[in-house]
This record gives structure tokens, C-alpha cells and sequence, in this order.
């Protein structure tokens, strides 16, 4: 089927695997890897063989790490009552980055998606409820993406939190226009949503 | 190539490429179609926020050569249902009817009464959170709608026509209901008393609205739920994924 050689096809196949990444990508990656240098092969096989071997998930947080416990679980200032539960691992490096959020973090590995079969049950949810109370949880962030699926998942984090654990107090990160946005390009649900949660502006 | 506006409800979307998004969607006149969204996960103008799953939206797509795929050019939301992202109960729902509706209606086969129909509960469940009789409601519906209506005019065995005399019960393998002469009722074959044999006759040929009002009773909910159950896992033949979090 394919037009180059059988070992090249093979690796322009299994790099389309990779989520983000097309036929015409792949394409360009593989031949670009054999165009290089035998070292850049080389160190990336042994790259990709070595995040299999040694990242795992953190066992209380459930963030990619080196170390378990991950370096934030470990680190004693970042206990200060709060947890922001994020989908995966990328959204909690893009609030880390942000360096605002001094708190702790809580990975549910995806979100609630009933047509993928993926319920309650498959996410971090159940260590999330055990983790509160050793913790000393008092505030309970919810910065699930506003997908449909992202919100299904905060709105029922928030039921069971308000249900088992009535005194921690529950947030959700703000929804609205974003920051350089225009909102002649926002669509009706957004602007709802903006005016619905607006504040109020002290001079 | 001809461009096409419509409207569609978005059923699934998997990213593609870089930056592109692959959708599937259904439409009034085309059924459900699979497009890609060019660059839908960088810039979100062309896309504001109408390419997520289960939204209403208009859209505007062309045709790619030959593979069946269409490119879509651009959207606009009209409704998210937001009631389908504030309980995980009715998401299972709204989730399960779209999964109905591809087994019934695979891709590119023109369904205008469904994507009415499924318009209508998808706008329902929005509302209320009456989860076993809008799923009763929409099973009943879609599967006469895919050609699987259940023939409660008549005994399947005998043929008598039935007038509402007694109790009926469900047979699977006839896709119809038999007269207690000619069966008994049993776990696989259960039964159905007279003004439940008439709700739904009449939720299988009305529209969503008028099957709404009917106002179905706890006990008809509790004798149709069976019956559709094996009825549709007798004609579909699989297990839908999403009914593993539906109750029943
Ligand atoms: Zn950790
Ligand atoms: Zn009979």
C-alpha cells in the first residue's frame, strides 16, 4: 500500500499514532529522523524507553512524576487547605506555570464520557474524596475544562462534594470572555455565561 | 462543490492532526456525516465554542473529493443544552440517544423525522430530568423511526387482533406483542396491561410533544422498560455503552 519502504512505512505508522500528530506529519518526522544524524535515533529511542521505565503517577495526586510522592505532594508549603482538580496532566502543568495557584493538585486522568464508556468509577475520583480529610481540605477547586464532558464532571464533583463533605468549599475557575478575546466572536452560551458570573469593579 | 448549510447536533469529536478536529454530526437531510474541522483547536472563531459534543449548531460544509468526509468551513451555536453538562444522569441519557441513533442511522442515510426527534429530547431533557420516561419515550420512537416498530395491532401467534381485551405480552423474537391464550408472561416475555399496550401504541406514532403530555404512569414506565429492553438488545444485537450508567 505504501509508497516508500516497508521499515520507513512502518514508522511513519506508528508515529500517526500519537495523538496530534496526521499522516503528513508523520510522514515529515520519519523522514526528517532519516535524514539525522544516527544520534538523534538513538536518543530518542532510548528517551521514549526511558519516560516507559521511569515517570509514573504520583500515588496522591496522580501527576506524571519522577519521584513518588511528586515533588508538590512532598513539598510542605504547598499544604494549605486547598486542591484543584484538573482533567490530566498537561492542564496542571499549564496552571503550575502560571505560578498563581499555591496549592495542591488533584489528576482524574479524563473526564466523565458516558459514550466512551467512561463512568465515575474510571477516574481518580474515589482517592479525590480520601484525600480531603488527612489533608486538611477546606477549598475544593474545580478546573475541569467547559467542555460538555468537562463540565458533566465539575457539576458532578460538586454534587458529590456538597453530599459527603458539606463544610469544604467548592469553586469552580471563572468561565467567561478570555483575556484579549473579542465578543463580537463570542457565541450566545459564552456571554451568558460572562454576564451571569459577573463582578462587581471597585475603583 | 457545493456548499451546505444545516443544522446539526453534534454527536462526537476526536482531535485530528495538529490542530484540526474530526466531527461527527447529524443532520436533517444528510443523516449523520463525519467532517473535519480545519484548525478548530487553535483558533476558535470560525467555531465559537458550537463544535462540542452534543451542541446545536449551524454549520457550514462542503464535500472532499470522494472519501465521504466533509470539510466544515464554519458554525454557529444556536443551543448547548446546558441542563446535558449539569447532571451526570441526563448526559448518560443524551449520550445513549446518540448512540441509538448511529446504530439506527448510520452514516449518511437521510433521517429528518429523527434528528426532530432527536432535537426534541435532547431540548427535553435540557429542561426536566425525567431520565426512564424520556428514555422510554426516545427508544420507542427512534427504533419505529429505524424500522423496528413493535406490531401491538395483533397477537403474533394467533393473529387476533387485539382490542384492549386483558393483558398482552412481549415477544422478542416477533418484534410484536401475543394474547395470553397463545403465551404466559415471563421474565423474557413480560407483560403489558391494556392502557400500557395503548400509551405505547400512541407514543410509537405521535410526535415528541404529544407523547410527552401523555404523562405516562410509574406502572407503564415499570412495563415498558422490559419490554424495549429486549427488544432493541434483540434487534440491535450489542450492548450500549452508555447504558452501563442508566439505571435498569
Ligand atoms: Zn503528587
Ligand atoms: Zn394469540
Amino acid at each position: 500500500m505504501g509508497i516508500y519502504p516497508p521499515s520507513l512505512e512502518k514508522l511513519i505508522e506508528q508515529l500517526s499514532r500519537l495523538p496530534g500528530i496526521g499522516q503528513k506529519s508523520a510522514t515529515r518526522v520519519a523522514l526528517y529522523v532519516l535524514r539525522s544524524d544516527r544520534d538523534l535515533a538513538e536518543g530518542l529511542a532510548a528517551s521514549l524507553l526511558e519516560v516507559k521505565e521511569k515517570i509514573r503517577f504520583c500515588s496522591t495526586c496522580h501527576n506524571l512524576t519522577d519521584d513518588d510522592p511528586c515533588a508538590i505532594c512532598r513539598d510542605g508549603r504547598r499544604a494549605n487547605g486547598s486542591i484543584c482538580v484538573v482533567e490530566g496532566p498537561g492542564d496542571q502543568l499549564a496552571l503550575e506555570a502560571s505560578g498563581i495557584f499555591k496549592g495542591r493538585y488533584h489528576v482524574l486522568n479524563g473526564v466523565l464520557s458516558p459514550l466512551d464508556g467512561i463512568g465515575p468509577e474510571d477516574l481518580t475520583i474515589s482517592h479525590l474524596l480520601r484525600r480531603l480529610e488527612p489533608e486538611g481540605i477546606e477549598e475544593v477547586i474545580l478546573a475541569t475544562n467547559p467542555t460538555t464532558a468537562g463540565q458533566a464532571t465539575a457539576s458532578f464533583l460538586a454534587g458529590l462534594l456538597s453530599e459527603r463533605h458539606p463544610r469544604i468549599t467548592v469553586t469552580r475557575i471563572a468561565l467567561g470572555i478570555p483575556m484579549g478575546g473579542d465578543l463580537k466572536y463570542m457565541d450566545q452560551m459564552t456571554i451568558e455565561y460572562a454576564l451571569r458570573t459577573r463582578l462587581p469593579v471597585t475603583p | 462543490m457545493t456548499l451546505h448549510s444545516s443544522s446539526a447536533i453534534i454527536m462526537r469529536t476526536w482531535e485530528f492532526g495538529e490542530s484540526d478536529l474530526m466531527v461527527s454530526f447529524f443532520t436533517p437531510k444528510g443523516g449523520c456525516l463525519k467532517g473535519v474541522a480545519k484548525g478548530a483547536r487553535k483558533s476558535r472563531v470560525r467555531f465559537a465554542n458550537c463544535l462540542d459534543l452534543l451542541c446545536f449548531t449551524r454549520l457550514e460544509y462542503e464535500q472532499k473529493k470522494e472519501d465521504g468526509l466533509y470539510f466544515l468551513h464554519s458554525g454557529i451555536l444556536i443551543h448547548a443544552f446546558p441542563g446535558l453538562r449539569a447532571d451526570f444522569s441526563s448526559l448518560s441519557l443524551a449520550s445513549y440517544m446518540i448512540e441509538l441513533t448511529e446504530i439506527l442511522f448510520p452514516v449518511g442515510v437521510a433521517a429528518e423525522r429523527m434528528f426532530d426527534l432527536l432535537q426534541g429530547a435532547l431540548s427535553a431533557l435540557d429542561e426536566e430530568k425525567q431520565i426512564d420516561s424520556f428514555r422510554i419515550l426516545f427508544e420507542a420512537k427512534a427504533m419505529t423511526l429505524g424500522g423496528y416498530g413493535i406490531d401491538l395491532s395483533r397477537c403474533c401467534v394467533c393473529g387476533r387482533t387485539y382490542q384492549g381485551e386483558g393483558r398482552a405480552l412481549f415477544r422478542r423474537g416477533k418484534g410484536g406483542i401475543a394474547c395470553l391464550k397463545c403465551g404466559q408472561e415471563s421474565e423474557r416475555s413480560p407483560g403489558l396491561g391494556p392502557a400500557t399496550v395503548n400509551a405505547l401504541n400512541a407514543i410509537q406514532s405521535t410526535s415528541w410533544d404529544t407523547s410527552q403530555a401523555l404523562g405516562l404512569s410509574a406502572s407503564m414506565i415499570r412495563e415498558i422498560k422490559p419490554v424495549l429492553k429486549h427488544h432493541i438488545e434483540y434487534r440491535i444485537g450489542q450492548r450500549l455503552k452508555s447504558a452501563e450508567f442508566l439505571s435498569g
